[in-house]
């Protein structure tokens, strides 16, 4: 009977899997009714970590706003050429960096996404302080993301493969209302609510509560709940769909999180997104870090 | 002084040009800082003196000839130590240490020009070779400030040269560097009585003040004592890296060509007149003098990310062999040198970094540092024994082989706003530095670092002849 369970997990995996491997890069995916938590969530990740584009750059700011309203400024750029080749593994190339204010301009990270879901990535780091390159680990997944709300697995090292999936429901959104800027978004959006539980156990969150937009698959909400139960963080992203050659795809401008438990919000707004502008791969590598001046 | 009074007045003048919208933002950046950095030092009987107090103003500036293909970048930053005029103590040391010196201001003055597959940068720089944090093992092509030993940051420490840094990228992730550097600066260090003076600089002073002048007990003569500089001629130095990946693993191969930066004493003569009626005068005339030498190394930098023990551990190693490296001899228990060796020598580092219980990042260093010889080579007449092998900065004595250590964690709360960090760097001597340090973040623009500074061990040793000096310290610094 145990041989049979496995064998019928090892099965579900592997479809698992293969919906994932069907997913070809640099092609347009949405969710349909009828698709399994699974599937949707296939889709999420694929609008998420933008595998349908060639490359894409955005400027933009980064704020970290104190209980009392105090708030911390960084300027941000940050470009990705998407690759997806089987060749040597590597699923995209991600440069970030930070603009502005000056005691951190030029701090600079380079990071490499393998498609094997179980290999870490591949991160360097220019520290102006050392004017040097230094190759660093992966920060822990469950560490904060450069000082923001947000979590290292919550911006870039969270796959697919890492949780299981539940559609817990179907609902028209209620709306959100940024304490950024006071507007209300996706107010009334059809969208698939997933339960989304860590294969890691224990972790610092017990469930994710997010909510899909059924039209474009970006996950725009989401609640994290503690091991305990508790809703601690809250999470929005949103999402504008994009025509470019005629291929129409969301980009995030907005990411808002908010600690229910210390009230500390962190937003970032990308406000300049250039699309598919022909970035080259010799961009990506070391060369580019060490070309930093500040 | 004239120079830095018009690169900063320019600097200021494009920044209120920029600010004015009269030159093109997308062209035109700009950014400085003013900081103060105050220090105490405590000695041994928890007695405290000011021993810093030294303000900063740094400015630079990048302007887009061509897109980003030929940008000129400008950064100058000026100092003055007003502990200097408030202390007595370090009158002496006063001229040297009060102020920035001669054009150590001008940090970078380059031109950078990006097409294609190439990478040139014209102008005076610095350029960082090696995986090492705070051991020189690679990272020797620029000369060494020492005047605050090795505690600043690792780009204050460096001395900038004008040279030709020229990249040349034959596939995708390798490089080859070429460095043509016509440039020259001797590292430098802070005389005494400055905080953080070097044990040898101390002894010679001392010496100094022994030889030079009429006869006394234990010196029946006049004794007077000359020293010359002897800078090279023609001090061009060449460095040579190549870069690449293989599977995952990033290595280089260095090699660099040329002065070595730190002269070396010689006794060149001794000269004894007989004066009538009077004691002999006996002249001492010392030369110090820059040695070529050759550094042939590699490094090594990986991250392990495939499933395994080691997952998430980023390794890190240098190596080097230094070809005809001057090696000083001579008597360890008075610190006296006796002569300059030529030996081949070897330094080699491995360092691992991980991060544990989620927000701290521990990073550990081992380093040999493995000389050609167990002693001097030349026997010491007096003792009938071979010389010692001698620290060059304390002229205690050198073990064949120093095993160094060191380790830092360093975390992050307050969403980033609390930077805390400890670094205790140590060897197989039982002599070491204790460093904690916070660094805070108050505003965009305002950061503030307390820090404390612990050294112990042998006053022979590098971190141990500063047992006496430790140092707490504060710095204030404002961005713009």
């Amino acid at each position: 009977m145990k041989k049979l369970v496995l064998l019928l997990v090892g099965i579900a995996l592997l479809a698992g899997y293969a919906y994932g491997a069907d997913l070809e890069y640099f092609q347009v995916y949405a969710p349909k009714d009828g698709m399994s938590a699974d599937e949707i969530m296939q889709v999420e990740y694929f609008v998420k970590y933008t595998k349908f584009l060639r490359d894409v750059e955005f400027y933009g700011k980064a704020y970290l706003i104190d209980k009392s309203g105090a708030t911390r400024e960084r300027g941000t750029l940050r470009q990705r050429i998407t690759l997806g080749r089987k060749s040597d593994n590597v699923a995209y190339k991600d440069l970030n960096m930070f603009t502005s204010p000056a005691q951190v301009k030029g701090m600079a990270t380079l990071s490499w996404t393998y498609l094997d879901p179980k290999r870490q990535q591949d991160i360097w780091i220019w520290l102006p302080s050392l004017k040097k390159i230094r190759k660093v680990s992966t920060a822990s997944s469950d560490d904060s993301f450069m000082g923001s709300d947000f979590s290292v697995e919550d911006i870039l090292t969270r796959r697919f493969e890492d949780e299981t999936y539940t559609l817990v429901g179907q609902e028209n959104f209620k709306g959100y209302t940024s304490k950024f800027d006071n507007k209300t978004y996706y107010q009334g959006t059809p969208s698939f609510v997933i339960e989304c539980k860590s294969k890691r156990s224990p972790w610092y969150y017990s469930k994710r509560v997010l909510w899909v937009d059924k039209k474009t698959g970006g996950g725009f909400y989401e609640e994290k709940y503690d091991p305990n139960g508790k809703k601690f963080m809250t999470l929005f992203k949103n999402f504008v769909v994009y025509n470019v050659n005629g291929k129409e795809f969301p980009m995030q401008t907005i990411i808002e999180g908010e600690d229910l438990r210390t009230g500390h919000r962190s937003v970032i707004i990308n406000s300049d997104i250039k699309i598919d502008k022909g970035l080259l791969e010799e961009k990506f590598s070391e060369g580019t870090l060490s070309q930093q001046r500040w | 002084m004239k120079k830095l009074v018009i690169c900063l007045l320019f600097l200021c003048l494009c920044y209120s040009f920029a600010s004015a919208g009269l030159l093109d933002k997308d062209k035109f950046e700009f950014n400085g800082y003013v900081k103060t950095e105050t220090s105490f030092r405590i000695d041994g009987s928890a007695n405290t003196t000011l021993d810093k107090f030294k303000n900063f103003i740094d400015l630079a500036g990048q302007y887009k000839i061509s897109g980003d293909e030929l940008v000129f970048f400008l950064h100058a930053r000026y100092w003055y130590d007003f502990a200097y005029g408030l202390n007595d103590k370090l009158d002496p040391a006063q001229y040297y240490m009060q102020h920035v010196q001669r054009t150590d201001w001008l940090r970078d003055c380059y031109l950078d020009f990006i097409k294609d597959r190439w990478f040139l940068r014209l102008g005076k720089q610095q350029v960082v070779w090696g995986q090492a944090d705070g051991i020189a093992i690679l990272d020797r092509v620029n000369p060494f400030d020492l005047t605050e030993y090795w505690l600043p940051d690792a780009p204050d420490i460096r001395i900038p040269l004008w040279m030709a840094n020229i990249n040349y990228s034959p596939k995708l992730n390798s490089n080859i560097q070429l460095l043509i550097i016509p440039d020259f600066e001797q590292s430098t260090a802070a005389p005494p009585p400055a905080p953080f003076a070097f044990r040898s600089y101390k002894l010679y002073e001392d010496f100094k003040k022994f030889w030079i002048g009429p006869p006394k007990p234990g010196h029946p003569f006049t004794g007077a004592l000359n020293q010359n500089i002897y800078y090279p001629d023609d001090p061009i130095k060449i460095g040579f890296q190549w870069k690449d990946k293989i599977s995952g693993w990033d290595y280089t191969l260095n090699y660099l060509y040329g002065y070595d930066y730190l002269a070396r004493t010689y006794l060149d003569s001794t000269v004894v007149q007989i004066l009538p009626r009077q004691p002999p005068k006996i002249t001492r005339n010392y030369g110090r003098r820059f040695k070529i030498d050759q550094l042939v190394g590699g490094s090594l930098n990986h991250t392990f990310t495939r499933e395994g023990p080691l997952k998430g551990v980023t390794l890190r190693a240098d190596a080097a062999v230094y070809i005809n490296e001057p090696t000083y001899y001579g008597n360890a228990a008075t610190g006296e040198s006796a002569g300059v060796n030529r030996w081949n020598n070897i330094f080699w580092l491995m360092g691992l970094d991980r991060f544990f219980f989620t927000k701290y990042l521990a990073s550990f260093q081992f380093a040999q540092y493995i000389m050609e010889h167990d002693d001097g080579g030349v026997f010491n007449p007096s003792t009938k024994r071979p010389y010692d092998t001698l620290n060059t900065y304390t002229n205690g004595a050198q073990d064949k082989l120093e095993n160094i250590f060191s380790l830092k964690i360093s975390s992050h709360y307050m969403n980033d706003k609390l930077l805390p960090e400890v670094l205790w760097s140590f060897t197989d001597d039982n002599q070491g530095r204790i460093s904690p340090k916070i660094n805070y973040e108050v505003n965009d623009n305002l950061w503030l670092t307390l820090g404390y500074h612990y050294f112990y061990g042998d006053p022979r040793d590098s971190n141990g002849e500063f047992r006496n000096e430790n140092q707490l310290y504060l710095n204030v610094k404002y961005t713009f």
